[in-house]
């Protein structure tokens, strides 16, 4: 459980001395945020249910916050607000895995 | 939990991954916060545009139009008019007269307000200037015209609106030597501001400019009266 703990802090600090975003992907990036966030969160929960498996934790890390980025990148192509319906959908699983791992922390 | 060395290391890779994101965009969010949001600079640059295109369309139409009524007769009128107006800068000879605040020290129980110069001191010299027949005025590259104000604006003197603080550089155009002489008149204005110790620097000059009036005109009360109009 330590060593996730240490790359989130490694990274807030790195990130620290990084350039700023330009002010136009801002929303692609808060996208991606928001599905790497969940995945975490998907991995913390599938590590207490005892199913946890590296390669599903980080192909899905990587390969939702892509999709995410792109779909949301269509929508502002074609003129449709899918960032919202990204940042929805990752908010309500965010949310979903939260009560889940707070579950089985009780039930421990 | 995790199995293996290259499985941690990759987990923490991951892990700063999503660290990073979440500083970058915590420190976009500030950024954002201080600045003007996407939307309003989207929006103003929407505005620009048309405006810039708008400005282009109605270059171009006054340029027509000038080729359309192209007459030297009205031209000359229109030149005239614009003299008349202040849109035009002036040149010729004249006279510079540069006013600064008094280097005396004023006495204890003395006003010191006298040591300064005043806007009625200005407008004293201007007034002058006009009643020896300076053609045109302009106090710091101000042009004065007919609604142009001197006033007291708190320590400084706001002419056309800007506001300005000594020294003040006064530029007449007209006969250099009238000009000159109105003001060293015995107990005219210059002997007046010379003896609270306000420095009176007058200089003669063959080549002076005079700018244009940069403000705008309206009238929004004022109407051209009934059948006055030719």
């Amino acid at each position: 459980m330590i060593y996730p703990i240490i790359g989130v802090i490694l990274g807030i600090i790195v990130g620290f001395y990084l350039p700023l975003v330009p002010q136009a992907y801002v929303k692609l990036l808060s996208v991606a945020l928001m599905a790497a966030l969940d995945s975490g969160l998907g991995g913390i929960r599938a590590a207490k249910e005892g199913c946890y498996d590296n390669q599903i934790f980080i192909s899905g890390f990587f390969v939702n916050a892509l999709l995410a980025v792109f779909l949301c990148y269509c929508g502002i192509r074609l003129g449709i607000d899918l960032y919202f319906v990204a940042v929805l959908a990752f908010g309500l699983r965010i949310f979903t895995n939260i009560a889940i791992i707070r579950r089985l922390y009780l039930k421990k | 939990m995790f199995q293996g060395k290259q499985a941690k290391v990759l987990m923490v890779l991951v892990c700063m991954i999503l660290g990073i994101m979440l500083s970058t965009q915590f420190k976009s969010a500030e950024n954002a916060k201080n600045s003007i949001s996407q939307q309003r600079v989207e929006d103003l640059a929407e505005r620009l545009k048309t405006a810039e295109k708008d400005n282009f369309k109605l270059k171009d139409e006054l340029t027509k139009l000038h080729e359309q009524s192209g007459s030297a007769a009205i031209t000359r009128e229109l030149t005239n008019l614009r003299i008349k107006a202040g849109e035009l800068a002036m040149e010729g000879p004249g006279v510079k007269v540069t006013l600064d605040d008094s280097t005396v020290v004023s006495k204890p129980g003395d006003n010191a307000n006298l040591y300064i110069i005043h806007d009625d001191d200005l407008l004293r010299l201007i007034n002058e200037l006009r009643a020896a027949g300076a053609e045109a005025l302009a106090v710091n590259n101000e042009r004065l015209l007919d609604i142009s104000e001197i006033r007291c604006a708190g320590p400084t003197v706001s002419v056309n609106n800007n506001r300005f603080s000594p020294p003040y550089e006064i530029v007449a155009i007209g006969d250099p030597k009238t000009l000159e002489s109105a003001l060293r008149l015995r107990g005219g204005v210059i002997e007046t501001l010379k003896f609270w110790g306000i420095s009176v620097d007058v200089k003669q000059s063959d080549d002076l400019v005079v700018p244009a009036f940069k403000g705008t005109r309206r009238y929004d009360f004022a109407k051209v009266k009934v059948g006055d109009s030719k």
